[in-house]
């Protein structure tokens, strides 16, 4: 049964989906709960019994380890653990009457061509992540209105490079512009974010349209391209200098399971995200 | 099905976006970009039927008889990159 996890919130949770995930990862190598990361591929019985663990991701010592855990697997009657509470710091909901949008960044272009396959994965790689707009945002947006609060949540927290891992956000006093407005269905806006020192900074413009009906906004596929530079901690491999970056916005319909997932730059800080 | 519907009512009855376009990025560039930014359909680890809760895939596992296999990473694997 696949199941897949930002076990950032899982090794922290306070609730039966926390103490049952840190059950099979205390049997593996990383058990540091508090501090370090427990990210890996992990089989395991229903029981929360170990069978294999890897941190390597490449196919074939993927395949060795499934393979070793189904040799270990014994199916055996197990009881189904019962959700009675949710950890609520760990276990956020989308707005209610807001809306929830994809986002996929890409890096159109300026790596250098290399022959090692795990490069070349993140060289093409097409991210995810999902913008949440409130009601009162979102009753704005079908007003013809762009908030302010919302061209400010996509500069500081989606108009960033997570191609290659996660990303780091931009600071309130990195973006130096964000402006947004809608004329009729076209949307449109100019971001201009740097830090400090200006070794990581994007110059981007957006371009999309804004569909409305009875008062809510049925459609809206936007996209976001300019000249990135820079990188993160865990966004290592840039191209050097400045490259294109392009990222689409899309309404999401709810058809797909990664529309459920809570924005990366909610984690741990909702309030923060989401005023 | 939506999204398609929506571009041909789009193409056909919104206003040009041409003239409202934003300094290099046009209505042309804005629809090709949109539409490669889209993630492939034919991508073979989107066609695993995954679940984002691991009691939930706990509760199933439990009642076929099945191990769990767990994806767990800093960031979402569903999401992030």
């Amino acid at each position: 049964m696949p199941v897949a996890i930002d076990q950032w919130y899982q090794r922290r949770q306070k609730d039966a989906e926390g103490d049952f995930y840190r059950q099979i990862a205390s049997q593996g190598p990383r058990h540091n709960f508090e501090n370090g990361t427990t990210q890996g591929l992990y089989m395991a019985s229903a029981d929360g019994t170990s069978l294999g663990y890897t941190n390597n991701r490449t196919p074939e010592r993927v395949k060795e380890m499934l393979q070793q855990a189904m040799l270990q697997f014994r199916p055996a009657a197990t009881a189904q653990i019962n959700i009675e509470r949710e950890d609520p710091r760990y276990n956020l909901a989308p707005p209610a009457g807001g809306l929830i949008v994809r986002v996929q960044a890409r890096v159109m272009g300026g790596y250098e061509e290399t022959e090692d396959a795990m490069k070349q994965i993140f060289q093409t790689a097409l991210s995810r992540d999902n913008l949440w707009v409130s009601r009162a945002e979102h009753t704005s947006l079908a007003a013809g209105r762009f908030p302010k609060s919302l061209a400010h949540r996509i500069a500081r927290f989606h108009l960033v490079d997570n191609t290659r891992g996660e990303p780091p956000m931009w600071r309130d006093s990195e973006i130096a512009t964000s402006s947004f407005e809608i004329n009729g269905t076209v949307v449109k806006g100019h971001a201009e974010l740097s830090t400090a020192s200006g070794d990581r900074r994007y110059s981007v413009d957006l371009l999309g349209e804004l569909q409305t009906e009875a008062g809510k906004v049925i459609a809206w596929n936007m996209v976001a391209s300019g000249k990135f530079a820079g990188d993160g901690r865990y966004t290592r491999g840039a191209p050097p200098g400045e490259f294109p970056l392009a990222i689409s916005f899309t309404l999401a319909d709810g058809n797909d399971i990664a529309d459920a997932i809570p924005p990366q730059g909610s984690r741990g800080w909702l309030k923060g995200y989401l005023p | 099905m939506f999204r398609t519907n929506f571009f041909t009512i789009a193409l056909v009855t919104i206003c040009p976006i041409a003239a409202a376009q934003a300094a290099d990025l046009t209505e042309k560039e804005f629809r090709r970009l949109h539409a490669e930014l889209q993630p492939s359909k034919d991508a073979l680890w989107r066609t695993v039927p995954w679940k984002t809760s691991v009691l939930d895939a706990q509760q199933i596992a439990a009642k076929q008889n099945k191990p769990l296999f767990i994806w767990a990473m800093d960031g979402h694997p569903l999401g992030c990159t």
